[in-house]
């Protein structure tokens, strides 16, 4: 019966074709710094799936985002794990890309013709950091916010831009409930969409190019 | 880049798919085990070294070291480097330029060769910016030197290097292999040291207690409670008249704020709006930091706890929160200061006899203070029932070794409950014994319970 069910949905949806084209490629000898740029893909994922979790009680407010953390850590079952492994798999995975852009440059993979790749996976790598960036301020306490208040003064210094680039940073002139909601729509919206579709096409030019062989002393 | 070079390289590809291997199994299963490894290890960094806890935002509080995410340590610490005028070079243009050349680093680099023997310029460049990254981010975050860590920072890039350059004679095969990994390793041990130093670093300097229960922000917040309110409000908050409060007229009456009335009418949220703002009509002075107080609001949340369950009789106080403050005597126990007086003193004198108050110097924050602090020590004698600190607190006024009064405390005339007495008078008949142990070597009967629960 499983194989009657298994051809029918075969046929509708193209298992074969899909084996075919994702997982049986051929691909030159790799070693286990190839493994990195899937080990990040797996930390996206996660870093997706812990925190839609927390989004159900997080409340991204001044007057709530602290409270409705400790709630998460205290008051629901297993909550303590989920933030704990949102909190490390953020330093996780910026470690893990950058290690990951370290082994492509050394192993100049990034050479023709595979430019495009490298550009999309740079860019990856600045989301990254955005993701970062945007997430240290959610917790809403006091490292979260004197560390905001910090950086946006930083990029507030910027000749002409400046004042532009801080209001823009905090929907104002000061660290508040505007930029409190401003980064959480950037760290739940915004920033993973555009890293999702980069992806995509990051995926899309490994599979498209293959993956890069080691470069030996005649290359 | 011409077309001849392109179809070499392709052709060299297609050679290289031929003698390789699938995606699926060869590959694949690498991948796999790393992830789940990674899998593995992020569940154990939530469950045995858990998110570090911070207190509530206090943007009163300018006195702040503010600390950013380890990874944008470096940057921080470059920017150090470009004070005053110039700051927006070292924030802007530089980093600026640099993701420019990271991101379009395919579109320059012309050089054809792959093989890092044939790119020393670039291999170098790369070593030297992530040298650059590791020296400062173990500036910033570890209390080594400078000269450290420029030198673990170089030794960094060189290994880095050498290893990578592949034609150094002595850097072959295994060895280069296992130089690589180490550097990895090392790479990743030099960003767990950096986050538990910063980690350290933040815990020593703010001493923050960040409580994470109500059983705790309950005993944070009977503690706050016992210094900065206890002296108008009454260690149960049933007020009374002031008597001997600095900048408070002697004779002022103060409601209680733990009555049914004040519990049913009053919110968490207006309690803590009264605390933060005071009540400039009455005589209450502000203590919010952002209305010139020394609370932060981490602080007067768990004073606002300690309040709503310890007197609202229909909050249902949390199971571990019922042990009380002040552990009781058994028959025949000897108290000591660890375990009774401590838990006595914070509770009911800590309040002025602290630094900042009137107190002709008695401070009672250590042992030693309680003894022989202040213009009249000593305070206590062993044995002798007739020491100041017992008269004084049963009621009895003397006169100092200055000639002056020393009033019956507490000042209000309201002496403390019995039992505390009670503990004093026994702690000074065994000769005011320090530790859990010596009171327990003085006890003539075996008393397990007391001491198990100390007051903190």
């Amino acid at each position: 019966m499983f194989k009657n069910i298994y051809a029918w949905l075969d046929e509708r949806l193209g298992f074969d074709d899909l084996y075919k084209g994702l997982l049986d490629r051929p691909e030159p000898h790799g070693n286990w710094w190839n493994t990195l740029g899937s080990a990040s893909l797996f930390l996206f994922v996660m870093q997706g799936v812990t925190g839609i979790f927390l989004t159900v009680y997080y409340t991204p407010s001044p007057d709530h985002a602290y409270d409705s953390i400790q709630y998460i850590m205290n008051g629901v079952a297993f909550g303590w794990l989920i933030r704990g492994i949102h909190h490390w798999g953020a330093s996780l995975m910026v470690l893990v890309v950058f290690i990951h852009m370290l082994r492509t440059f050394f192993s100049a993979s990034y050479k023709y013709p595979r430019e495009l790749t490298w550009i999309v996976g740079s860019l990856l790598f600045l989301l990254t950091l955005g993701m970062g960036f945007t997430g240290y301020l959610l917790p809403f306490n006091q490292r979260a916010y004197w560390a905001t208040v910090v950086a946006t003064n930083i990029g507030g210094v910027v000749p002409g831009a400046g004042p532009f680039i801080l209001r823009a940073l905090r929907g104002g002139t000061d660290v508040s409930a505007l930029t409190l909601s401003r980064f959480f729509s950037a760290h739940i919206w915004m920033l993973p969409a555009a890293l999702a579709a980069l992806i995509g096409v990051h995926l899309y030019l490994i599979m498209r190019h293959g993956e890069s062989a080691y470069p030996d002393a005649d290359d | 880049m011409n077309d001849e070079h392109k179809k070499k390289v392709n052709q060299k590809y297609e050679e290289q798919l031929q003698k390789g291997e699938r995606f699926w199994p060869d590959a694949i299963y690498k991948d796999l085990l790393v992830s789940f490894a990674l899998f593995i290890l992020l569940i154990g960094l939530a469950t045995f070294v858990g998110v570090h806890p911070e207190p509530k935002v206090d943007p009163t509080d300018a006195t702040y070291v503010p600390r950013p995410e380890w990874y944008f340590l470096f940057l921080f610490e470059f920017l150090k480097y470009f004070p005053g005028e110039l700051e927006w070079v070292g924030a802007a243009v530089i980093p600026g330029v640099l993701v420019m050349a990271l991101m379009f680093l395919p579109l320059y680099d012309k050089n054809p060769f792959r093989h890092n023997s044939k790119r020393i310029f670039a291999v170098g460049l790369m070593s030297a910016i992530v040298s650059g990254i590791v020296t400062l981010t173990l500036m910033a975050a570890t209390t080594m030197s400078n000269l450290v860590a420029v030198i673990l920072g170089v030794l960094v890039a060189a290994l880095m290097f050498f290893s990578l350059y592949k034609e150094v004679p002595f850097l072959q095969g295994a060895v280069r292999k296992a130089v690589l990994w180490v550097m990895t390793i090392a790479l990743v041990g030099i960003v767990g040291v950096s986050y538990q130093q910063t980690a350290a670093m933040a815990s020593d300097e703010e001493e923050v207690h960040v409580a994470s229960s109500i059983a705790e922000k309950m005993t944070l917040g009977q503690d706050l409670y016992s210094i900065q309110c206890v002296e108008c409000h009454g260690p149960d908050g049933e007020g009374g008249e002031i008597v001997g409060v600095t900048g408070i007229e002697d004779g002022t009456f103060v409601k209680s704020i733990s009555s049914k009335d004040e519990m049913y009418t009053r919110n968490d949220g207006s309690l803590f709006d009264i605390v933060s703002y005071g009540q400039p009509n009455l005589g209450m002075p502000p203590y919010g930091g952002s209305y010139g107080g020394s609370l932060s609001p981490s602080e007067i949340e768990y004073i606002v706890t300690f309040m709503r369950y310890t007197w609202d009789d229909r909050a249902e106080v949390p199971a571990e929160a019922a042990g009380a403050a002040i552990p009781a005597l058994a028959e025949g126990e000897v108290p000591s200061y660890e375990v009774h007086v401590s838990a006595v003193t914070k509770r009911q004198c800590l309040s002025c006899h602290r630094e900042g108050k009137e107190n002709n110097d008695y401070l009672m924050d250590t042992y030693a203070g309680i003894l022989d602090g202040g213009i009249n020590a000593p305070n206590v004698v062993a044995g002798d029932m007739n020491s100041i600190l017992l008269q004084t607190i049963q009621g009895v006024e003397l006169s100092g070794n200055d000639g002056e009064i020393i009033h019956v405390m507490p000042p209000n005339g309201k002496p403390i409950k019995d039992e505390y007495i009670d503990i004093f008078i026994r702690w000074v008949e065994a000769g005011m014994p320090e530790t859990a142990d010596d009171a327990a070597a003085l006890s003539t009967e075996v008393v397990p319970v007391a001491e198990e629960t100390p007051s903190e």
